[in-house]
């Protein structure tokens, strides 16, 4: 997916094609197959939602990740352009408009657009922290007002809508979950291209270059605060597009949808996912959906975990899950990848403990304090029965993570050893010790 | 409408004070260290909850002066095991490191103390009427609360203007530079200001508990107007931090307190309320309900027109 | 023809003024070298041409043109580019994409986002051929940031000479390099600003009299000499105030 993997193919024109167009292929192929593998209704709504949050943070990642500029309030755009799309669904469905569902989604991104063209207007003139607090401070602002104008929010409890009363378009009225999934698939492959066309046009080379260093752009022809603006705006599009597709989705807009807290959990996908490269947000929306759905059926405290994967990421992983990935792209090309798996594999055994240790910190002190009072103290965990009220779960928790803690300090460095071997061969390392 | 003036004035400047104690810690965290700490209110949050619970076991005035320096130790290792791994990586990593501190800080909070606000109550030896005035009262904890904010105040003016270590904290603040140039163990120095300034965001959270509610959210709401205060006022500036603490308690206390909306205006002058279209709810609002926009129009606009802020010299 | 005139110029920073009434003319085509003391205000006055600080009072020409108070793309545009003193690249990005992003607004994309850049044959050539003059070829497919030092002193001067400009600045092209890299870098300055007007910073007086058509020679913000290579070496003022220890220490390290 870069000009190196371009150059890499050339030569064999069917090759090219196929290194060029074949991962498109396979991600529409898995997006059609999925809904045949997965058949629950939990779980086709759970591959709707990712559809959905794929596209908002690739659209998020546009800012953050491209162009280095690190929006509080993108839901705006988002939740407005679910807004308008549910007023346009409740407007088709009372025959005053002629549109099929399918379209819809196109309102959305038209809102998204128009206010990003409005609210880039007056934000993008700023870039870095004044940029951040800006956008912070649009986002409460329409966050508060959406409170107030309740005509166009509908207050607390939103607006609704039913997708079925639409116009049928071959016959299809999109009423079982599968065929809104299939929607949404299609909409979201098609924002997957064009979002990746866009980093390949000379605009979205520039914002790679302005992220890079907006001084040096300025001094190559561009001016870096209308290469930000278009930006924003294109993003302001697709973060609409998403939430008309969530307005489908969900056949309700409601005040959540438009709030900080709806800023942040898409800036936690990108970043868990990874800025730095096209893929990240994709993996962070997928992730982030399947912890939000399996880590609050597991436990009352996910969000807590949530919170410090997150820190953990920031800590010490800032290129996300795509950075972790490509940072063992060179191990494979050199075919040493098997090589590193027996020292990961012994991290593994620290790794476990201390979280080990964490889990049963975390899940004992939620049963003692939210849950104790009126289920008891008896609880379970990993399939042991155990008495929240005891001393000893909270010593074996706390020795596990010290344990983890103990045993990952002394494997860490053999391990990192153990990479640069693989990554540079064990005979550079030798020379260089050498020198 | 006298007696609304004077109730409204002296809520507005409490208020205001309040922010101050909190605004002059973030301040102070951004100029010497850069990090616009996302998390600031959370250790306000942190001191209210201890400030309640410290109460509970044992008193008051011992919360008072136990449970910020509580806060400031938490403040100061979340600085020195999270923060200091994370400024490698640059801004915008610490950024989001305190953003994912504050969202952590909710969630613990809530699993130890209920979602449900708690019964921090205003302790028995000032739980009376300061004084009334038109048939209204004023209960003498907000004096106190008045009291403690203006004293703190004084201290720290009297530290920055008198003292060798306000002087040094004065040149960090136009040259940020300066603290490694004077020798000083710059880590160290870092540690202790996040832990200065977390302790009076506790501290204003331990006063402010018992008036205000001491609940789960209150950090969330409270977060942004606190960047507004500092945006507004200038970032790194603490006179622009105070004037900006003191402009926006009053505002937002007036605001609450009038209850009127542009179509009673409408009304006033003669003319009908336009009652259709999408943005007729425009004409109902009352003044009270805009009040929470407010400060981030004034934000939006100051950035627009004086990105500096009101007594700022920094851009970024 | 005068290519870049500069009328009357001052820059104060502050209360203290650093460039103090620069007045000087650039003609077409040629390779002029402005030399002087540390602090003397080379850079500044750099800066102060190609947008990037405003000026205090006077104005400035390019091809006749006003472009006093124009933003730095503003004044790229029309024509005029520089490279930095202290290298300022894009560190992120391939060389290749770095001498690109030089070429893209002067091909006329500019902030197109429906152009595909692999398939822009016109930039893409244009780049790798300045590449193979800059002999970044085999490095194009490297993050800059991977570069040696005297390999990215190249590709700034790649990036800068990409799109093409007819007025080109270089500010110590050569600085901290050393005999084989400057000889090797006099020539590949000669050649690619062949055919363009050339402003030049350098301390190095060998690069400057074996390159510059005229010298200028900046002290205390102020253009004491503006002449001729061997009249400025043998006026008597210039020698006083900067030449004669510059002269020296360029010999000593001659032998
Ligand atoms: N942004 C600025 N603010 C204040 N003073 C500045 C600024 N930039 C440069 N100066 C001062 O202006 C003077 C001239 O600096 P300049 O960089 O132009 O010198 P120069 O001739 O390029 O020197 P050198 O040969 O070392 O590169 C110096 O004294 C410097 O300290
Ligand atoms: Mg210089």
């Amino acid at each position: 997916m870069s000009d190196a993997t371009m150059t890499a193919a050339r030569g064999n024109p069917a090759l090219d094609l196929l290194r060029r167009y074949g991962i498109w292929v396979i991600a529409a192929a898995v997006m059609i197959v999925l809904p045949k593998i997965f058949t629950s209704g939990a779980a086709l709504t759970t591959m709707c939602l990712m559809g959905i949050m794929i596209v908002f943070s690739l659209a998020y990642n546009m800012l953050l990740g491209q162009t280095g500029m690190l929006s509080f309030g993108h839901a705006v755009y988002y939740g407005l352009g679910g807004f308008l799309a549910v007023h346009a669904m409740n407007t088709i469905a009372a025959g005053k408009l002629a549109i099929p569902l399918p379209v819809v989604p196109l309102a959305g991104g038209a809102m998204g657009l128009i206010f990003g063209f409005i609210f880039g207007a007056v934000s993008t003139r700023r870039a870095g922290t004044v940029f951040a607090m800006i956008s912070l401070g649009l986002g409460e602002l329409i966050a508060s007002l959406s409170l107030i104008l309740r005509g166009f929010f509908g207050g607390e409890e939103g607006i609704t809508a039913n997708r079925t009363k639409m116009l049928t378009l071959w016959g299809v009225r999109f009423g079982p979950q599968i065929e809104v999934y299939y929607l949404i698939a299609a909409w979201c492959f098609a924002c997957m291209i064009a979002m990746y066309a866009f980093t390949c046009t000379p605009l979205g080379r520039m914002c790679n270059a302005v992220r890079d260093n907006p001084e040096r752009a300025e001094f190559v022809g561009y001016s870096t605060q209308m290469v930000r603006f278009i930006t924003f705006c294109i993003s302001g599009f697709f973060a609409g597009v998403a939430g008309g597709l969530a307005a489908i989705n969900f056949e309700l807009m409601n005040a959540v949808n438009i709030s900080g807290a709806q800023s942040g959990v898409v800036l936690l996908m990108a970043y868990i996912g990874g800025i730095g490269h096209f893929v990240g947000p994709i993996l962070g929306a997928v992730l982030v959906v399947l912890l939000q759905v399996f880590l609050s059926d597991l436990t009352g405290a996910w969000m807590l975990y949530f919170g410090l994967i997150f820190i953990t990421m920031v800590m010490f992983a800032p290129g996300g899950m795509a950075g972790l990935i490509m940072l063992h792209l060179p191990l494979w090309r050199r075919g040493t990848l098997l090589q590193i798996v027996p020292s990961y594999a012994v991290m593994l055994v620290p790794v476990l403990m201390g979280l080990a240790g964490l889990v049963t910190l975390i899940e004992t002190s939620h049963h003692q304090l939210v849950k104790a009072a009126t289920d008891g103290p008896a609880m379970k965990l990993f399939g042991i029965a155990y008495n929240s009220n005891s001393l000893l779960p909270w010593i074996v928790a706390l020795a596990l993570m010290g344990g983890g803690l103990y045993l990952g300090k002394l494997w860490g460095p053999r391990m990192a050893d153990a990479y640069s071997d693989a990554a540079h061969g064990q005979d550079s390392n030798k020379r260089e010790a050498g020198k | 409408m006298l007696e609304l003036v004077i109730f409204s004035t002296l809520n507005g400047v409490l208020y205001g004070m309040l922010l101050f104690l909190l605004a002059s810690g973030l301040t102070l965290i951004f100029s010497m260290m850069g990090v616009l700490n996302f998390a600031h209110a959370s250790f306000y949050m942190l001191g209210a909850y201890f400030g309640f619970q410290l109460s509970q076991w044992l008193d008051f005035w011992v919360a008072l002066f136990v449970a910020p320096v509580c806060v400031g130790l938490v403040g100061a290792a979340v600085e020195r095991w999270g923060l200091r791994t994370v400024h490698k990586w640059g801004h915008v990593p610490e950024l989001l490191f305190t953003f994912g501190l504050a969202f952590v800080v909710e969630e613990l909070v809530q699993m130890v103390w209920g979602k449900l606000p708690v019964d921090y109550r205003v302790p028995a030896l000032l739980d009376f009427h300061a004084f009334e005035l038109f048939g209204t009262t004023y209960p003498a904890f907000r004096m106190f609360m008045l009291l403690i904010s203006v004293a703190i105040f004084l201290v720290l003016l009297m530290i920055l203007t008198r003292s060798r270590i306000g002087l040094i904290i004065q040149a960090a603040l136009t040259h940020p530079n300066m603290v490694a140039m004077l020798g000083h163990n710059v880590p160290k120095v870092f540690m202790m200001v996040f832990g200065f300034g977390s302790g009076l965001a506790g501290l204003a959270g331990v006063i402010a508990g018992p008036a205000l509610v001491t609940q789960p959210s209150m950090a969330h709401v409270l977060g942004p107007i606190l960047f507004v205060v500092v945006v507004f006022g200038g970032l790194g500036s603490l006179p622009g931090a105070f004037i900006a603490s003191l402009l926006i308690g009053l505002i937002q206390t007036f605001a609450i307190a009038i209850n009127y909306s542009l179509g009673d205006a409408l009304s006033a002058i003669g003319m009908a309320r336009p009652m259709q279209g999408v943005l007729s709810d425009l004409w109902q609002v009352t003044v009270a309900q805009v009040g929470p926009v407010v400060p981030y129009l004034m934000l939006v606009l100051i950035l627009i027109f004086r990105p500096t802020g009101l007594m700022g010299t920094r851009e970024n | 023809m005068t290519a870049l005139g500069l009328h009357d110029v001052h820059k104060s920073f502050g209360i203290t003024p650093i460039i103090r009434g620069v007045s000087l003319e650039v003609g077409k085509g040629e390779r002029h070298a402005i030399i002087g003391p540390n602090g003397a205000g080379k850079s500044t006055l750099f800066h102060l041409i190609s947008g990037r600080f405003p000026l205090t009072e006077g104005s400035i020409r390019l091809n006749g043109e006003d472009i006093t108070g124009l933003k730095p793309y503003q004044i790229n545009r029309r024509g005029l580019s520089r490279s930095f003193q202290v290298t300022n690249i894009f560190p992120k990005m391939t060389v290749f994409e770095n001498v690109r992003c030089g070429v893209l607004w002067h091909l006329g994309y500019r902030y197109s986002f429906w152009h595909n850049t692999r398939k822009l044959k016109d930039a893409n050539d244009r780049a790798m051929a300045i590449l193979q003059q800059i002999g970044l070829a085999d490095r194009a497919q490297l993050p800059a940031s991977f570069l040696t030092y005297a390999e990215q002193r190249a590709l700034e001067i790649g990036i800068t000479i990409a799109g093409g400009a007819e007025v080109v600045m270089l500010d110590e092209p050569t600085a901290g390099m050393s005999r084989s890299e400057t000889a090797h870098f006099v020539s590949l300055i000669r050649k690619v600003t062949e055919g363009r007007t050339l402003v030049m910073v350098e301390h190095d007086m060998g690069v400057v009299f074996d390159l510059a058509d005229r010298i200028s020679v900046l002290v205390y913000g102020q253009i004491i000499a503006s002449d001729t290579p061997a009249n400025i070496r043998n006026s008597k003022a210039v020698q006083e105030a900067y030449l004669g220890q510059a002269l020296e220490s360029h010999g000593e390290a001659e032998h």
